[in-house]
């Protein structure tokens, strides 16, 4: 399947208009599908090494790989369409939803349907670390790094300015030391 | 001090630690803006995420409507700008470097390093959500368990674990 990059930021523009515009549930699949199969911009194996390094890097993952592909093809100026493309309608809608919600906040039952949908979204969180837990699952130290942060911010509530530099320094020797 | 200022400083600083993306500094985010500054209350930190979650776009965007619940769309602005932008100018200068680190060995000492460190961060923005003002409520807990089994377990679109939390929100609540 031969492919070829977007020829124009025009193209790019509307690319990521169109991810941003149907990500219903998750982003991710759509970025694939426009991507990979309708706008054939790059093979499956670019998209997931590109992906790959998107997770790695703080921030939001598609928004990064807007980053990293619009600079890929288009420079400076690709980064910054690619990446307003992805945002802008999203970021409309979302507050025209959230307005809309004030308005029917104070109706009786609003609140626990909605309460009832952050649990649910609670759990996709907790669904998350599973499926990325499992295959570290087997590693002793591995777990006691994950309980040790999960302990800390989660429970304990210590600021995550002290937990990551420091469980980062640990981290990083105990899988050094091969132990991760 | 400005609170746009304020709350822009304080997402650049989410910005680059939220490895792992919103889920990672879900936790973090609550402890500031409702507990330390009380900027807004649990109940609005909730309504924002489920809104947020529920919409189509990147999860991103709950910052925006935290920030937008906090100080309008002045607010949405920055919070969106401050929680992408730090991460998006770092993304963009090690995109080049990374492709060459490629097959190294600190490469692969770095990434088995972060791995138990997002699962735990992850694991916490689960637990602060379903646990409002650390008060433990079995029926909260129970609809968070279902879809997180269901994540789990099936592939499903996660908008009918949204919907079924909305119907069990309806009943439970």
């Amino acid at each position: 399947m031969p492919v070829t990059p977007p020829r124009n930021l025009t193209e790019l523009f509307l690319g990521f208009l169109s991810i941003g515009a149907r990500s219903f549930g998750g982003v991710m699949p759509w970025a694939h599908r426009v991507i990979v199969e309708e706008r054939r911009w790059m093979s499956p194996e670019e998209f997931t090494a590109t992906i790959g390094l998107c997770q790695f890097l703080p921030g939001p993952n598609v928004g990064n790989a807007s980053i990293v592909l619009g600079r890929k093809w288009f420079g400076l100026k690709g980064s910054i369409v690619a990446f307003l493309g992805f945002f802008g309608l999203p970021f409309l809608w979302v507050l025209a939803l959230a307005s809309l919600y004030s308005e029917f906040a104070l109706q009786p039952g609003v609140k626990s349907v909605v309460t009832g949908v952050a649990a649910a979204g609670a759990g996709l969180f907790i669904g998350t670390a599973i499926k990325l837990g499992k295959p570290i699952a087997g590693k002793p130290w591995a777990l006691v790094v994950l309980m040790a942060c999960f302990i800390a911010v989660g429970i304990g509530r210590v600021s995550m300015l002290i937990v990551i530099p420091a469980a980062a320094v640990i981290s990083y020797l105990l899988a050094k030391r091969g132990l991760l | 001090m400005n609170i746009l200022l304020e709350l822009g400083l304080y997402f650049s600083l989410l910005s680059l630690l939220s490895v792992g993306g919103m889920p990672s500094v879900i936790g973090e985010m609550h402890r500031y803006v409702v507990e330390s500054r009380g900027w807004i209350s649990h109940n609005d930190f909730i309504e924002m995420f489920a809104l947020g979650q529920a919409a189509p776009g990147p999860n991103v965007l709950i910052s925006s409507l935290i920030g937008w619940k906090i100080a309008g769309v002045p607010g949405a602005l920055v919070t969106l700008a401050a929680m992408c932008g730090p991460a998006g100018v770092l993304s963009f200068w090690v995109a080049g470097v990374w492709e060459r680190l490629q097959g190294t060995a600190w490469r692969a000492v770095a990434q088995r390093a972060m791995a138990p460190m997002v699962v735990g961060l992850i694991l916490s923005g689960g637990f602060v959500l379903a646990t409002p003002g650390g008060a433990p409520d079995w029926r909260l807990w129970i609809i968070a368990a279902g879809s997180a089994w269901a994540m789990v377990a099936t592939k499903l679109n996660p908008l009918w674990m949204l919907a079924a939390g909305a119907a069990a929100g309806a009943t439970l609540l």
